[in-house]
């Protein structure tokens, strides 16, 4: 047991590491506690940056040669985005393409298709974005309403999708759709590859309760997309998507990664704030404190656990869903903990100072718990995949999606 | 990074669930409640090494790392096996300038407990019922003696809670307050440990029953209601495996990190083996809290352990206090 790479990859972190010092004048990077950037305002150089990477071999770490990638392994992948954050280099404009879309591309996408496509995707060339999430389908994502409709040789696409990250900017989307809503509610589905310049398709930014818009809704009226955009067969889109979802998996897991905010920042945080607390307060904060600190540590080193088994070959389980579940409950402990040490200030959005790392932190968690499976969804998956539990009997599986099971 | 057991602590791991499962059980965790000797009890721990894993091979041990003790220990608890091997680490860490003793230790001549609190009138401390000698803090010294036990009505009969007054003592060490404070460390992993191997088989009996008992229709595993908090549970136990395997690498690799690794895992080892034998009882429904069914043993296990060598608020706290000092780096 020991918590050092192997020299195969330390050798491999330090020409990361090179070549990120190397073209660093080329990298957008991010100051210290500024958590993302927008992905709008700073597109140009977001666009750049992912490009010099692809052209220094850090981009598609774990796709295959014959597509662009570089045919690694899922722990190189680990140690370029541990480079990458060390290096305070943005994530990659393009996150959602490279995770998810590119993957179903290359699994289910004509020649034709990955020729045109993926090239451009890895060097940020096209930005791509996922279209699943509609008003009316959150996890229940088999009963979406966004029909397309045979015409010719084309398909006319007509709907609404919700909670598309990047849809602002992107040229790309992955689409799921309705095709026969006279099959049960899985079997109806087709994925197609839109072009989201293409007339009828319309992108507003979705406000978060945070305030910021980090979301978008897509509105497709008449939106036509030739047969040849498909992504395998018509009706086998539900197949399809759960290729993206699997990766989407993948990407999430994460490797002892802290959602939200680092716990060594809220420890720096409270070396600050608990001499300002009269003595009862700091034995209830220290109390919060430690909570947090465990909860953190408790999921970055069962973090550690799974990244050990992919270095030794291992392939992400449903167990990557625990991860997220208790990532999330961790996140939550951390941002609850420094907002109260923030004394009178916890009332506010900011402080006096005007500083609301921990408000908005404490705002975005209750999203987190929903975004990318639901905290119910995830112990249904930990339940029925990890434990062995039965499914709860469904009515909606069998029959005609247009007959009301839905 | 490797962060996983080696080959030699899986067969380690394998060998010592055999060996529990063949001598100790819930079972025999309700007969101590009833007057029974606790299993596999002092002489079959000495005979087949366990109490001597981390003595030193020149005293008669194996010479083996906290971690080699932790994955053994783990599988003790889920049997609730007793005396914990956590007083024999601890007293191993004590007796480290003592060969002599230390190999008394390791081949069951003479039963150590460690006391917690004035050796002049202990706080209840583990497997002191039956032992012979006892290891305390006086006044800065380590001392050694021999002492009247005075066990309670016990809770959990396996941990062998006894309140001691020595009646005779020598000095070991003088300026023993860091050794001890290691000590406690130690013994705090492997407490930890033990609790993993308990909460783990918890939620296993739990998750066995709700796969098979049905109830309007169904089997109860299907509901949301049973199946999430099931979840949450076994969450909790994966979790846990990770701090202890964590605080058990630092206590030989990483000596500095000990401290708060070990407040973090006893801490969450409260909350876990106690919500895992909560859980267990209540997915059992009606059959889960009879004197005759096993899930009560581990709510007891549970209820006592979260109070030994520290609760949860004050490894809270110290992980707070450590981490603020600059534990984390």
């Amino acid at each position: 047991m020991d918590f050092d790479d192997t020299p195969e990859e330390a050798e491999y972190r330090a020409g990361v590491r090179r070549a990120l010092e190397q073209h660093a004048a080329e990298l957008l990077h991010v100051s210290a506690g500024e958590e993302a950037v927008d992905a709008a305002t700073a597109e140009a150089e977001l666009r750049r940056t992912q490009r010099v990477l692809y052209e220094t071999g850090l981009v598609g770490v774990t796709w295959p040669r014959e597509h662009g990638g570089q045919g690694g392994t899922l722990v190189q992948q680990a140690i370029v985005q541990q480079e990458l954050a060390r290096a305070r280099v943005p994530t990659l404009i393009n996150h959602i393409g490279l995770g998810m879309c590119g993957p179903t591309v290359i699994a289910h996408g004509s020649d034709d298709q990955r020729q045109r496509y993926l090239t451009r995707l890895l060097r940020a060339d096209d930005v791509w974005c996922q279209l699943f999430s509609e008003p009316a389908s959150g996890s229940d994502l088999a009963a979406l309403r966004t029909t397309a409709v045979r015409d010719g040789d084309d398909w006319v696409v007509n709907g609404q999708k919700v909670w598309t990250t990047l849809a602002h900017v992107a040229d790309r989307g992955i689409l799921l759709t309705r095709t026969d809503p006279g099959k049960p509610k899985h079997a109806g589905l087709t994925m197609f590859v839109v072009d989201m310049h293409a007339p009828g398709v319309t992108v507003r930014p979705l406000r978060q309760m945070i305030g910021s818009a980090g979301f978008n809704e897509v509105f497709f009226d008449d939106v036509r997309i030739p047969d040849g955009e498909r992504l395998g067969e018509p009706g086998e889109g539900w197949r399809v998507a759960l290729t993206t979802l699997m990766n989407e998996r993948v990407a999430i897991g994460g490797a002892g990664s802290d959602l939200g905010i680092p716990v060594e920042a809220l420890v720096a945080h409270a070396r600050q704030r608990l001499p300002q607390l009269d003595h009862d307060r700091q034995v209830l904060a220290r109390q919060a404190l430690g909570r947090a600190v465990v909860a953190s540590l408790a999921t970055r080193y069962t973090g550690y656990r799974r990244f050990s088994e992919l270095g030794r070959g291992g392939v992400p389980g449903a167990e990557a869903s625990a991860g997220k579940l208790a990532g999330t409950a961790a996140a939550k402990l951390v941002a609850d903990a420094g907002v109260r040490l923030l004394g009178d200030d916890a009332v506010y959005a900011a402080t006096a100072e005007g500083d609301e790392t921990w408000q908005r932190s404490q705002g975005f968690l209750p999203g987190l718990a929903i975004a990318g499976g639901t905290d119910q969804v995830l112990r249904n998956i930990l339940g029925e995949r990890v434990l062995g539990l039965p499914p709860e009997p469904r009515a909606d599986k069998t029959a005609p999606f247009s007959g009301g099971a839905r | 990074m490797n962060f996983d057991l080696g080959p030699d602590q899986r067969d380690a791991a394998a060998g010592a669930r055999d060996f529990y499962r063949g001598s100790a059980s819930p079972s025999a965790a309700r007969a101590a409640l009833e007057g029974g000797d606790v299993a596999p009890g002092r002489k079959a721990l000495a005979d087949i090494g366990f109490l001597g894993i981390t003595v030193p091979e020149s005293a008669g041990g194996a010479g083996g790392s906290l971690l080699d003790l932790a994955v053994v220990a783990e599988q003790g608890g889920a049997v609730l096996a007793g005396p914990s091997l956590a007083t024999a680490a601890r007293a191993a860490v004590l007796l480290a300038e003592a060969p002599d003793l230390a190999a008394r230790l390791a081949d069951g001549s003479a039963a150590f407990a460690v006391l917690d609190g004035p050796v002049t009138g202990s706080s209840p401390s583990m497997d002191a019922a039956g032992a012979t000698l006892f290891l305390g803090l006086d006044d800065g010294a380590l001392v050694l003696g021999e002492g009247g036990a005075t066990p309670g009505r016990p809770l959990d009969a396996t941990r062998g809670l006894a309140s001691v007054r020595l009646t005779s003592r020598r000095v070991l060490a003088d300026d023993a307050a860091q050794l001890w404070a290691r000590a406690q460390q130690v013994a705090t992993v492997v407490l930890a440990a033990e609790d993993l191997g308990a909460a783990d088989a918890a939620v296993r009996m739990a998750v066995g029953y709700a796969q098979q008992r049905e109830a309007f229709g169904r089997r109860i595993g299907s509901y949301q209601a049973v199946k999430h908090m099931l979840v949450d549970a076994w969450v909790g136990v994966d979790q846990l495996r990770s701090l202890v395997w964590w605080a058990a690498w630092a206590a030989d690799a990483a000596p500095d990190e000990l401290p708060l690794a070990a407040s973090a895992a006893k801490a969450l080892a409260a909350e876990v083996l106690e919500r895992a034998a909560e859980t267990c009882i209540q997915v059992h429904g009606g059959i889960g809290f009879t004197w005759e069914h096993d899930a009560h043993l581990y709510w007891r296990r549970a209820k006592v352990d979260r109070l030994l060598l520290g609760d949860a608020a004050e490894h809270l706290d110290a992980v707070a206090r450590l981490a603020v000092a600059g534990a984390l780096g």
